[in-house]
C-alpha cells in the first residue's frame, strides 16, 4: 500500500509539475479575498482602535495565519474528480483494485497542495514585511497542539466535499451544488471574517458544524486563543466529523457509483 | 468439460435517457418537466464461457457489445439478470476480481496523458502488487510483441493514435490477468500493428490459459483469434456457435462469380439474385442456395458465353449482416 501511494505521489507530483504556471495563476486568484479581508479589517481596526476587542494585529495575525491553514486544510476535489464522473473518464479508474477516491484523488490533492505551498512561501514573506504581524503570543505547544486539528480538518474537508462531489452520480453536473457548499465554509469557517465577530446565532450554529474545523479552531489554537476546555471540545467535535464525513461520503459513493453510466469511451 | 469462467443470466441494461424536442419552448418544458425513454441496451442475454476460450463479440454499432463488457468488467450495474466471472459478481468490485481481469476501452483508460507512459506502468505495477521480477518478465514480453520501449519516454499525449492503443494493451495486461475484456483492442493500428496484436493476444491466450471476450470491427480480428462468436443485435443475443457453422447455419449461399464476353448485355436474373462484389468488378456474381449451386453452374456453363468462373462462400461481413436483417 506504502508503495502505491509513493508511486501515485511521483505520478501525480510530475503531473502537477506541467501545469504550474496555471497552478500559480490559481493561487494568486485564492489569495485575492483574504488579502483584501486583511487590508479592510486592518484598516478599521487602525482608525476605531478596535472592533468588538479585535485590534489591527490580531486582524493582521487571524488572516496571514488563515492564509497557512486553509492551504492545509482546503482541497481541491470538486475540479480534480467532478468531471471523471460527468465524462466517464472515472471508468478506468473505478476497475482498478484501489479506491479512486481515497487513492489517486486523495494523492492528486495532497500533491497540488505541496506546489500551492512553495508558490505561497515567498509571498507569505512578502506579506509578513508588510503588515509586520506580532506573533508574540504564539507558543510551540500551541503550534504542535494545531498540526493533528489541521490535518483533522483536512480530512473531514476533504471527505465532505468528496460526498457533495459523488452527488455528480445523480446530477452529473455538481458544480452549483459546490458553489453553495462553498458558501456554507465561507459563512461558518471563519474565511470572511473571525467567527466571534459575527452575530451570536451563527456563532452558536458553526460550533456545532464542521466548518470551523477547517480554520477557526486551527488558528485560534496556533494564537493561543482558547481555553483548554475549548481545546478539547474541538477535538471531540473533530473526532465525530470525521466519524460522520467518512459514513457520509461511504454512503453517497457506494449509491452512487451503482448509477455511474461510464458514458463515452 | 471445461471450467466455465464467465456465467451470463438474463442479463439486461435498460438506460433512462432524458428526451425533449428541439426548439426554446421544448427545453423550457422539459425544465419543469423531464420525459425520460427507456433504451433497452442489453436484453436477457444469456451465455457461457469457459476457461482459455476466445471469444468474438459481434454486432453494429449500438447493438450493447459495449454495454456488456462494461457490466462484466463492473463497470456498470446492471437492471436484470445475473453475471459471474471467475466466481466473483463483477460489479461489486472486489479488489481480488479487479486484480484478475482487464479492460480495455478505447484510448485513454490507464495511462496518464502528461506523463511519459512508463510512469503510468509503474504506477500499475504497484496498484495491481506485481513483484519487480515478475512485472520486468512481463514488460519484457509485451515490449518483445509490441515493441514498446521507444515509446515509453514521450508524454502520452503525444503519442500517436496506434502508439497509445499499444501502450494500453501493455499496461492492462501486466497484472496477467485471467480474464480480458477487450473492446476493439486493434482500432487505430496498421495491418502490421493489428497483425502483431492478434498474435500477442493468441501467445497469451496459449501461453497463460487467459478466457478472452473481445469485439472488433475488422473482421480479420475475429477469424484470425476466434472459433467461437457471439452476435447481439438491438440487445438481444442472435447467435452463439462456432464461426464456421455461421455461414451454414445463417447464411446458406454460396457465390458464382462468371466473367462473360459483353459482360453487360446478358440477363443473369433467371440464374440467381445478382449481387455486387467491390474487390472483383470484372467478373459479375450471383447469390444462389448452396444446394443449387451445381445445377445453376451447368446451366450458366450451357447458356452464356463464359470466359472463367468461381464458385466462394460469402465473405464474413456479409453473412453476419445477413444475421443482423433476419
Amino acid at each position: 500500500m506504502l508503495k502505491i501511494f509513493q508511486r501515485l505521489w511521483q505520478v501525480n507530483w510530475a503531473e502537477q509539475w506541467q501545469y504550474r504556471a496555471n497552478l500559480l495563476m490559481y493561487l494568486l486568484y485564492w489569495l485575492v479575498s483574504p488579502i483584501i479581508y486583511l487590508a479592510v479589517w486592518t484598516s478599521i481596526a487602525y482608525s476605531k482602535g478596535d472592533v468588538n476587542g479585535f485590534t489591527a494585529n490580531d486582524f493582521v495575525t487571524y488572516y496571514m495565519t488563515l492564509l497557512i491553514v486553509d492551504q492545509i486544510t482546503s482541497n481541491i476535489v470538486i475540479h480534480s474528480f467532478g468531471y471523471k464522473i460527468q465524462d466517464g473518464t472515472l471508468s478506468g479508474e473505478l476497475i482498478r483494485p484501489i479506491h479512486p477516491m481515497l487513492t489517486n484523488a486523495l494523492v492528486n490533492n495532497i500533491s497540488f497542495k505541496g506546489l500551492t505551498i512553495l508558490g505561497l512561501t515567498p509571498i507569505w514573506i512578502i506579506l509578513f514585511f508588510l503588515f509586520k504581524p506580532d506573533y508574540g503570543h504564539v507558543t510551540m505547544v500551541g503550534v504542535l497542539m494545531a498540526i493533528p486539528a489541521m490535518l483533522l480538518g483536512f480530512f473531514i474537508g476533504y471527505l465532505l466535499s468528496a460526498a457533495v462531489t459523488s452527488l455528480a452520480f445523480w446530477t452529473t453536473r455538481v458544480y452549483s451544488i459546490h458553489e453553495f457548499y462553498f458558501a456554507l465554509i465561507l459563512l461558518f469557517s471563519g474565511q470572511f471574517v473571525p467567527l466571534s465577530l459575527m452575530p451570536q446565532i451563527i456563532q452558536n450554529i458553526a460550533q456545532y458544524l464542521p466548518f470551523q474545523l477547517l480554520l477557526y479552531y486551527p488558528i485560534q489554537l496556533i494564537l493561543g486563543k482558547l481555553s483548554n476546555a475549548q481545546i478539547v471540545q474541538g477535538y471531540v467535535m473533530g473526532g465525530i466529523w470525521l466519524v460522520v464525513a467518512l459514513f457520509l461520503f461511504n454512503w453517497v459513493w457506494r449509491n452512487g457509483v451503482k448509477r455511474f453510466s461510464a458514458v463515452g469511451a | 468439460m471445461h471450467q466455465m469462467t464467465i456465467i451470463v443470466e438474463q442479463l439486461s441494461k435498460t438506460y433512462k435517457v432524458p428526451e425533449r424536442e428541439a426548439g426554446f419552448g421544448a427545453a423550457v418544458r422539459s425544465f419543469f418537466k423531464r420525459k425520460y425513454k427507456d433504451v433497452k441496451a442489453v436484453q436477457n442475454v444469456d451465455f457461457k464461457i469457459a476457461q482459455g476460450e476466445i471469444v468474438g463479440f459481434l454486432g453494429p454499432n449500438g447493438a450493447g457489445k459495449t454495454t456488456t463488457l462494461k457490466m462484466l468488467s463492473g463497470l456498470l450495474h446492471p437492471t436484470g439478470g445475473k453475471a459471474t466471472v471467475l466466481g466473483f459478481t463483477p460489479w461489486e468490485l472486489k479488489s481480488d476480481y479487479l486484480r484478475s481481469m482487464t479492460l480495455v476501452m478505447g484510448q485513454r483508460n490507464r495511462l496518464s496523458w502528461d506523463i511519459p507512459a512508463a510512469d503510468s506502468f509503474l504506477l500499475n505495477q504497484a496498484i495491481y502488487r506485481i513483484p519487480d521480477d515478475e512485472y520486468k518478465k512481463s514488460y519484457k514480453e509485451l515490449d518483445e510483441l509490441l515493441e514498446l520501449e521507444p515509446l515509453m519516454k514521450k508524454p502520452v499525449r503525444n503519442l500517436s493514435l496506434g502508439e497509445r492503443m499499444k501502450c494500453e494493451i501493455a499496461v492492462g495486461l501486466l497484472h496477467r490477468p485471467k480474464v480480458l475484456f477487450l473492446d476493439e483492442p486493434t482500432i487505430g493500428l496498421d495491418i502490421t500493428g493489428q497483425a502483431r496484436i492478434r498474435e500477442f493476444l493468441r501467445e497469451y491466450n496459449k501461453r497463460t490459459g487467459a478466457t478472452i471476450l473481445l469485439t472488433s470491427h475488422y473482421m480479420a480480428d475475429v477469424t484470425a483469434l476466434c472459433e467461437r462468436i457471439i452476435i447481439i443485435h438491438q440487445g438481444q443475443l442472435k447467435y452463439d456457435g462456432g464461426i464456421t457453422d455461421l455461414s451454414r447455419k445463417i447464411a446458406p449461399f454460396k457465390l458464382i462469380g462468371v466473367m462473360l464476353t459483353d459482360a453487360d448485355s446478358h440477363d443473369l436474373s433467371g440464374y440467381g439474385t445478382e449481387v455486387r462484389n467491390e474487390e472483383d468488378a470484372e467478373k459479375r456474381y450471383i447469390q444462389v442456395k448452396a444446394e443449387d449451386v451445381t445445377t445453376v453452374t451447368s446451366q450458366l456453363l450451357a447458356g452464356l458465353p463464359i470466359h472463367d468462373i468461381s464458385i466462394t462462400d460469402p465473405s464474413i461481413e456479409d453473412v453476419i449482416e445477413q444475421a443482423f436483417n433476419q
